[in-house]
Formats: structure tokens, C-alpha cells, sequence
């Protein structure tokens, strides 16, 4: 196999869950590391203090702009990146940043947080709070073989990240909201029970076979609408899910 | 074949050799016998399954609701579960007819009821959501690998509770405490009561009642399951199953010779494929046919789908 | 004549933080200042007009480090306020919840002070990620641990990262037979591997403690016998869990404390008068840089009986077991020694519970605006959230989370290090920069912020 993908993490204003979630690959972490990732720039993790050039970047958390500090690193991360991924609720869509309205000490002017996609130029979307170890696993085993691998696999790995890439052109917005406007107001909605499994905050039940809503428990994460197969779907990847499972595994092997 | 029935290894006519789950089961007891096999021998350690109100309201532990008052629940809807004793799985069988959110339970199963290998039934829908959580994992941490087994079960629509309740009550003029059992066969919606009276509606009545989100599936037989079953193309009392994934060739292989149930080559039996890819085939051009009118709905203005 | 150094930012912790340390000709701090520089997300603020049942899940998202105590405090805080008793097998899962959590965090933390330290008997730094012997061994045993930590808070709590199944009142779920088998299989693993993980550590660090001098950034560093002592005693308010205002001798006095802003304590406007190129990796900010902690500082200092304390680990050690080494080597120890310490807490509570016990309170009071506080001792030490709920409404909301009581006392303890290994001591305190980035109530006339609560 080629060289090694090099990898930059830019912690905004998150919590480091989703830093965890990476680490929570376990022995996996180990063995991306050895083989497919070279971590170049990851404050929490390595010694390096200011952002490095890579192939690419994650980046956790919203961008406060009323810090300086933190709209800088942002930019700096667009522009020595080639890929920058959206790692998390607050990073694609705010998550409880959006709740944010300033006014406490020490920095009671820090008042106003958005999503990265308001800010630069967002390639990828790991959306959901926290995001997934195996979707993190995913994803840069994907960015791996898109850069450095055979024709199909750069094929595969185009194919896959798709959707992610739409997401993140999609927009900055989405919460149990987008469930209700893009898919049960869409008439999409056929009631399977993703968008319950896959909220963070058990804010949905299903009433009547159909999305039920805490929107005073909803946190804006936007991990229900991305879990939903009938917000996105996309037959040419999930029909080969076998193939790309085995193949993401063997990766890891 | 086209790919209107999707990828599969093996195709063949069965039902279960056990008569108790024939007893309940809507057809061959495919799903009942398959899950009790994989429960028995550890392919699983328990399964997400379609309840009624009398079970759930009895094992409320097995569920995922609170607050709910058990007397107002009406008769059969049905409750997500999780069951891990054949004894469980028997007293679930049977096709509810109105939807079941599943998938709603798939994390869940693998917190505190503390499965590691789930197995799962639902329609071709929900077999959809789990591969894309397998792939996608955006809300599901750790689930993808656990599952162990998804059956899926054929599926032309599903209809909301309201409008089972409508179709019983108003064109069946039955009342929904005494239907025994619910089937769509041979082009018409079988109401079974439990005093042994039979009402067969013609589905043309039925479909204003569909729920409006099937009409953009493009999946009949499940496409996604490990192994999929359903009545349409084997004859009475028999069910039609594909043997789609490595998973579903194994187990497969592995109840047969535990000689759990019975079969017949497919393309022994009537009505037989030709029923099924005939019916396959119908419901992906009329979604097709939806899914394109969508998208000249408004004036310049499309309706979303969800297929990139 | 004092010279100006500062480290910025500050790596292998969470969160964004920096040190502005004023040092003297042979590089000695003579006063050092550890402050955050994360953005104030203003959680405290945000939270009043919403309900207590989401302001603990947000509350969890503060950080994503020790979001179970967040979580829990929160929670409980919002419990003790509207009087709320919950069932004791609710209690029970958050208590392994809770064990779990610690058991990941400290294993985490094992990765992060690594590279300061040395394979014993060798000049080799720790590299925890790379694929060399004696280190995968290591490194993978640390991260089955976490694995461990991170199940069994996951099969407890819903989830692990942010729990999912803790509420106001309870719990949403109790667990099957068969989860508690499981959890309890997973804890019996965890010992042994806690066990060979703690003794290794406290090997790797008496080596190190053993050292007549480190090398950083290819500079020959004096390490110091007294390196990280501090005398600012020490706060915790349980050997494991917490303490709320709901309990008959709550461990946490609400008169005793107070929080100042950073004003008073941390140095005004100065100018970067020392520079390092070497100082791995990057280098240390440029000459002539103005700082400012004073101003910069994004969290303020609270007090206990008038002044900063620590908590954490060694807090817990001191105050419930007679512990009593100082020092950064000491703290790292203690943290160490409760790796084994919270597995056996944990299989105690796994058996206490009753998977079939109810764990949700019958009656959930929508409040009437009574204080309530809950004090919750995070993996990095007490978490305390004082709140009133008023008509199911969040009226008053306040985080007094570990590392904000870490920065004042950690920054006492600087005093005297070769400005060097300031990181080192600081990672000592295992510090969560974003959890800490809160400030309770202004307290310009010095007045208790208690008696404003109460009043």
C-alpha cells in the first residue's frame, strides 16, 4: 500500500466527546495509526501547538466568532487542508452551541457560535453527538483510500463518502426539525425507528408508528435526520454493504 | 432474474416442521422457527420483534416505553420488543399489519438488555435503515457489528394503526378485539375473526389507506436481509424464502440440518417466482412512476427524494 | 532579572489553555499562570428557561472528558432542588455509570502524560502510539481498558460518550439479567488488567521521580525532588461518587465557598521576554508578544474557606484514605491507585443491583424554586451544580467543575519548577479546559456568593 494519509484535528468550541469517539477505536486507533494515518496536528493528543499542512482535517466543535483566536485556526485549517471533515453535532450544526447567547463571565462577549459550514468551505459531515467511533473509522479508511488507493478503490471511496459530501453542501441546520420538514412533511417518513435509535438524547418516541418529538429535549445534533434512510439513501453503496463491511474490516485487520 | 428481487444465493418454497409455530405463524412460520433456531443455538442472544398490546402491557421491561396507559392502547397495535426465550418469540409471531418502528430499538438492544449479537425482523424498509446504520453509523455506535441476523419480510405497504382500524371496523364491520388474524393474499385483505368468520376486502379499497412514505420504496422482498421471507409465490401454509448474504447461507445451511424446516425447490411450486418478480415488479414502476411525479409536483417546485 | 515565557497553547489535555510563567536567570518559575483560553460557551446562562430535563444533557456536553459527572450532577442537582428521592437501583446504575467513566478517564490519561516520561532503565521517551515493544502491549491494554470503561457506562447509562438513559427522577431503563452478567464479566476483566496497568505506571513514574534531570526540546532540565508541591489543601466530598443537598450530611458546605474573578489573582498586561525555539513542538511564543492573563483568563477562581484547593484523585486519597505524597509524581500515583479501587466499587454495585427494581420515582416535583446543589467527583475531582427549579423550569443554573478549582492551585504550584516541565505538573491535574470555562456568580464585593444564592 501507498503512504500514509496525513491527518490535522482542529478542537474548536466542542467538548472533545468526539475526540474520545476517535479514541474509542480502541485497538482499531492503534492500527490506523500504524498503517493508513499519520497524526500530524492533534494538540490533545501530541505535542504539536499550531496547525499543520495535511491531506485532512478534522475539525471538532462550532466556531466562536467572537474570538479571534478561534476564526484564525479555522481559516488556517481551510487553507492547509485539503479535506476538511465537520466532525460532530457542533461542528456541521451547531449542536448546544446554537443555544448560546453570551453573557457569562469571564468572556461574557462570547456570545455568538457557528457551525464551520457558515464560516469556510466544508467537504465532509460526520454529523451526531457524539459521532460514531466506526463512523470516524469509516470515514478515514475512505478519505485513505480515496487519496492513495487502486482505481476501484478510490471508486468505492467516492461513492461512499457521497452522501457525506451532500450533507455537508446541504447546509448548517438540522435537528429533530429537519425530520419533520424534510421527511414526515415531505411525506417520506414510513416509521422504521432509526431516528429514535439514533437520538443521543432520547427525545424521540414513536407514536403511532411515527416520529414523536421532545423539540424542549432536542439538542441539534442532526444525528436523527442523517440516520434516517429517507433523508439520504443511496442504493449503489447500501446494496454492496457486504462487500465494503468485509472491506472495511480487513483494513483493520 | 432482474434485480427487482435483489441479490440471493438460494431460493426455495419452506415452513417449519414445528407445529406449535405453525400454529401461530402467518405462513410457514419462516420467521418464528428461524429466530427461535438462531436463539436456541446462539446465532443470536435476542431479537427485536412486532408484539401486541397483552404482551407488552406484560412485559413492560421488554420494551421502550414509559408513561403509556396500558387500558387506552386499542388492540392490535403493535410494540418493538426484545425477546431472548423461544416462549417469548412464539407469543409474537404473526404479521401485525400496521407499523412497528423496529429499528427504534436496535441501540437499545445492545445497552441494557445487553445483547451482543441481535438479531431483528422488519420490512424492506427497515432493512435499509439497518444497513445504512451498519455503514453510516451516525447514531449508532457500536450496533453494526452486533447485528447478528436481519430477517426481513416481504412488503407491498404497511398502513398506519388508524387505517387498520378503518378497514376492520368500517369495511369489514368487525370489531378490532375480535380479529384473530390479518393476511393480504391472492389479491385481496383477509380480516380472520375469532369466532371463525372470514371478510376479504378488495385491495383497491385498501390502498387510499396506505401510508403515503411506502409509495417512494423501491424494495419488495427485501432486498437487505440476511434471509427474506413472505407468503406470495409458495403455496398455502408455505412460505417463499431468498437466502440473500454470508450470514443468512449459513444459518440457513445450519437449520436446515438441524432439520428445522421443510422445503421445496422453488421452481417446483405455485404460483412460484413468477408471482413474486410479477408483483416486485409492479411495485417498483408504480413508485418509480411516484417518485418521478414528485419531482414536477409543485410549479417549479419538487418534492425531496431520498435516493442519491 | 524575571523574564516572561509563555506556552501556548498547551498540549495532551482537553480543552485550549495556556501557562504565562514569569521566571527567573536560571529558568526557575517564580510566578506561574495557568489559564483557560477556551471559548465561554456560557452554559450556566444558556440553561435558565429551560427544562431541567434538557439542561442536564447539555449540561453533559460541556465536556465530553468527564460527561458523566456533568451529566450526573446536573441531574442530581436539578433532583435536589425539586426534592426529588430516586430509587435505589437508579442510584446503582448511575454509581457504575459513573465508576465507568473513571476507569476510561484514567486510562486516557495514561496516554497523555506517557511522552513526559521514560522507559525505565533506558533514555527512551514513551511514544504510547508507536507499534515497539514494550509500548503495544501497553498501549493496547490501556485501550481495552477504556474499552471496558466505555461498555459497561454504555450498557448502564444508554451510552458512554454523553449517557443517554439518566433523567430527572431516575433512570429511563434498568438493566436486563443478562446486561448485568455482562457488565459484571466486563469489571472481573478489568481488574486484572487495572492491576498490571497501575503497577506499570507506578513503576514508569517512581523511575522518573528516581531521575537527577529530563531532557525537553533536547535541554537538559534539573528535575527537582519538590517538583508540583503546592500547600493549598485539598477538597472531596466522596471516595467514589458524590454528595448532594438532598442527603442528611452532605460532604460539600455551600457558606464555605466563594469565586473571585480572575482579576485579582492572575498577572496584569506584560511582555514575552523569553523565547524557545526548542521547546518541542514549535516553540514557545515569540519575543515581544503582549500577554494578558487577566484579562485573557476565560474562567474565574473559586475558594473554599478563602482559598484555591485541589481536587481530583489525590483529594480523594488525602481526604478518605490518609494518602500522603505531594508533588506531581504523587498525584499521577494516586490517580493510579484508583483504577483498581473504582472496578472493585463497581463489581460491588453491579451486584447490588436488582435488574427487576423500579428506577424511576413515583412522584417528580416540578419545583418551587428551592436551591438544590449535587456535587459529583469526576475522574479530574468535584463537580459541583447548584440550580433552582421553579414550575419545571430551570430558574438559576451554575457549574463549579474540577479544573476551575485545578487552575489557581495548579498555578501555585508551578512555583519553584524549572519553567520547562510546567506542563507536566499542569497534566498532573488530568485538567478539562472546556468543562472549566465557567464562572458562578460575580462577586465584586467580596460578598459570599452563597448568601446571594440564598437570599
Amino acid at each position: 500500500m501507498a503512504d500514509k494519509i496525513t491527518l490535522g484535528y482542529t478542537h474548536l468550541s466542542g467538548c472533545t466527546g468526539c475526540t474520545v469517539a476517535l479514541a474509542d477505536n480502541y485497538a482499531g486507533l492503534l492500527t490506523l495509526l500504524d498503517r493508513y494515518v499519520d497524526l500530524k496536528y492533534m494538540p490533545t493528543l501530541a505535542d504539536v501547538r499550531h496547525v499543520q499542512k495535511v491531506d485532512v482535517s478534522f475539525v471538532e466543535g462550532s466556531c466562536c466568532i467572537n474570538d479571534k483566536l478561534a476564526v484564525e485556526e479555522l481559516k488556517e485549517t481551510r487553507e492547509k487542508s485539503t479535506v476538511v471533515v465537520a466532525l460532530g453535532g457542533c461542528a456541521c450544526y451547531g449542536n448546544i452551541t446554537r443555544f448560546s447567547r453570551g453573557g457569562q463571565q469571564n468572556q461574557p462577549q462570547h456570545e455568538a457560535y457557528l457551525p464551520i459550514g457558515d464560516i469556510i468551505k466544508v467537504d465532509v459531515y460526520i454529523p451526531g453527538c457524539a459521532p460514531t467511533p466506526q463512523m470516524i473509522r469509516n470515514v478515514a479508511v475512505m478519505a485513505y483510500l480515496l487519496l492513495k488507493g487502486t482505481k476501484e478503490q478510490k471508486e468505492l471511496a467516492t461513492a461512499f463518502l457521497k452522501p457525506l459530501m451532500m450533507a455537508a453542501q446541504r447546509g448548517t441546520t438540522a435537528c429533530f426539525c429537519e425530520l419533520m420538514t424534510e421527511v414526515i412533511n415531505q411525506g417520506l417518513c414510513m416509521g422504521c425507528g432509526s431516528c429514535a435509535s439514533a437520538c443521543p438524547v432520547n427525545a424521540i418516541t414513536h407514536e403511532y408508528g411515527k416520529p414523536q418529538g421532545e423539540r424542549d429535549l432536542c439538542i441539534k445534533c442532526g444525528a436523527c435526520y442523517n440516520q434516517c434512510p429517507r433523508s439520504w439513501f443511496s442504493f449503489d453503496v447500501v446494496e454492496n454493504y457486504e462487500a465494503i463491511n468485509e472491506a472495511i474490516m480487513a483494513a483493520l485487520q | 432474474m432482474g434485480a427487482e428481487l435483489g441479490k440471493y444465493k438460494a431460493c426455495v418454497s419452506a415452513r417449519s416442521t414445528d407445529k406449535e409455530i405453525l400454529k401461530h405463524a402467518q405462513d410457514g412460520g419462516i420467521v418464528t422457527s428461524l429466530l427461535g433456531y438462531a436463539l436456541d443455538t446462539g446465532i443470536i442472544d435476542g431479537a427485536i420483534v412486532a408484539v401486541n398490546k397483552e404482551f407488552a402491557a406484560k412485559h413492560q421491561s421488554l420494551i421502550m416505553r414509559d408513561n403509556t396507559n396500558w387500558d387506552m392502547v386499542e388492540p392490535w397495535r403493535p410494540f418493538p420488543a426484545v425477546v431472548s426465550t423461544k416462549a417469548d418469540l412464539l407469543a409474537a409471531a404473526g404479521t401485525k399489519y400496521n407499523i412497528s418502528p423496529n429499528v427504534s430499538m436496535i441501540k437499545e438492544a445492545t445497552r441494557s438488555f445487553g445483547l451482543d449479537k441481535v438479531g431483528i425482523v422488519g420490512t424492506p424498509c427497515q432493512m435499509q435503515a439497518v444497513r445504512k446504520l451498519q455503514l453510516y453509523p451516525i447514531g449508532a455506535r457500536d450496533v453494526g457489528a452486533a447485528v447478528a441476523l436481519a430477517v426481513g419480510i416481504f412488503c407491498m405497504e404497511n398502513f398506519p394503526y388508524q387505517s387498520i382500524l378503518q378497514l376492520v371496523e368500517d369495511h369489514a364491520a368487525m370489531k378490532m378485539e375480535s380479529v384473530k388474524k390479518m393476511e393480504i393474499g391472492k389479491g385481496k385483505f383477509w380480516i380472520y375473526g375469532k369466532r371463525g368468520q372470514v371478510v376479504q376486502l378488495p385491495l383497491k379499497v385498501t390502498h387510499k389507506y396506505e401510508q403515503p412514505g411506502c409509495h417512494v420504496c423501491l424494495d419488495y422482498v427485501a432486498n437487505l436481509g440476511d434471509i427474506s421471507t413472505g407468503s406470495v409465490g409458495s403455496p398455502d401454509g408455505w412460505s417463499t424464502v431468498f437466502v440473500r448474504s454470508k450470514i443468512g447461507d449459513s444459518v440457513w445451511a445450519n437449520a436446515m440440518a438441524a432439520g428445522v424446516f421443510e422445503t421445496q425447490p422453488i421452481e417446483k411450486v405455485k404460483p412460484g417466482l413468477e408471482l413474486v418478480t410479477k408483483l416486485a415488479n409492479e411495485k417498483i414502476t408504480k413508485n418509480k412512476n411516484t417518485l418521478e411525479a414528485r419531482k414536477t409536483f409543485g410549479v417549479g417546485k419538487a418534492l425531496r427524494s431520498p435516493y442519491i | 532579572m524575571s523574564k516572561v515565557v509563555e506556552i501556548s497553547p498547551t498540549t495532551r489535555h482537553e480543552g485550549h489553555s495556556k501557562l504565562v510563567l514569569k521566571v527567573n536567570d536560571q529558568g526557575i518559575i517564580e510566578t506561574g499562570n495557568w489559564c483557560s483560553i477556551t471559548p465561554v460557551r456560557g452554559v450556566e446562562k444558556l440553561a435558565v428557561g429551560k427544562t431541567p430535563e434538557q439542561v442536564p444533557k447539555i449540561a453533559s456536553r460541556v465536556c465530553g472528558i468527564c460527561p458523566i459527572a456533568h451529566n450526573l450532577a446536573a441531574t442530581e442537582a436539578m433532583e435536589a432542588s425539586i426534592k426529588c428521592e430516586i430509587p435505589k437501583d437508579a442510584k446503582m446504575l448511575r454509581h457504575i455509570l459513573q465508576l465507568a467513566n473513571r476507569l476510561h478517564s484514567i486510562a486516557l490519561h495514561d496516554i497523555l502524560i506517557l511522552p513526559d516520561l521514560y522507559i525505565p532503565g533506558t533514555e527512551v521517551m514513551i511514544n504510547p502510539f508507536t507499534a515497539e515493544e514494550p509500548v503495544r502491549t501497553v498501549a493496547k491494554r490501556i485501550q481495552r481498558l477504556r474499552e471496558i470503561g466505555q461498555t459497561v457506562g454504555q450498557i448502564a447509562g444508554g451510552d458512554c460518550i454523553h449517557p443517554r438513559n439518566t433523567r430527572v427522577g431516575g433512570m429511563y431503563r434498568n438493566c436486563s439479567e443478562q446486561a448485568k452478567t455482562k457488565m459484571y464479566d466486563l469489571a472481573k476483566e478489568g481488574l486484572v488488567l487495572a492491576k498490571a496497568q497501575m503497577d506499570f505506571m507506578i513503576a514508569v513514574l517512581r523511575n522518573y521521580q528516581a531521575r537527577e534531570s529530563v531532557t525537553v526540546g533536547g535541554m537538559k532540565v534539573a528535575l527537582p525532588k519538590t517538583l508540583g508541591y503546592h500547600n493549598q489543601g485539598y477538597l472531596a466530598t466522596d471516595a467514589f461518587y458524590g454528595s448532594s443537598s438532598l442527603d442528611e450530611c452532605p460532604t460539600w458546605d455551600i457558606d464555605r465557598f466563594k469565586e473571585v474573578r480572575p482579576w485579582d489573582w492572575y498577572m496584569g498586561e506584560m511582555e514575552v521576554s523569553l523565547e524557545e525555539p526548542r521547546y518541542p513542538v514549535g516553540g514557545t511564543t515569540k519575543l515581544g508578544t503582549k500577554v494578558n492573563p487577566q484579562m485573557e483568563a476565560c474562567t474565574g477562581i473559586p475558594m473554599y474557606d478563602g482559598q484555591p484547593v485541589e481536587v481530583g484523585p489525590r483529594a480523594r486519597l488525602v481526604t478518605y484514605k490518609n494518602y500522603d505524597e505531594k508533588g506531581t509524581v504523587g498525584q499521577n500515583i494516586a490517580r493510579e491507585m484508583e483504577y483498581t479501587d473504582s472496578l472493585y466499587e463497581m463489581i460491588d454495585c453491579i451486584d447490588a443491583l436488582n435488574p427487576d427494581g423500579k428506577v424511576v420515582a413515583d412522584y417528580i416535583p416540578d419545583g418551587d424554586g428551592s436551591l438544590g446543589w449535587a456535587s459529583n467527583e469526576a475522574p479530574r475531582g468535584t463537580d459541583v451544580h447548584i440550580t433552582r427549579v421553579k414550575d419545571w423550569k430551570v430558574q438559576y443554573f451554575s457549574m463549579l467543575v474540577p479544573t476551575t478549582w485545578n487552575f489557581a492551585t495548579c498555578s501555585a504550584a508551578l512555583t519553584g519548577a524549572p519553567w520547562q516541565l510546567a506542563e507536566v505538573i499542569m497534566r498532573g491535574y488530568d485538567p478539562c479546559v472546556s468543562c472549566a470555562t465557567h464562572m458562578i456568580v460575580v462577586d465584586e464585593d467580596n460578598k459570599l456568593v452563597a448568601q446571594k444564592l440564598i437570599q
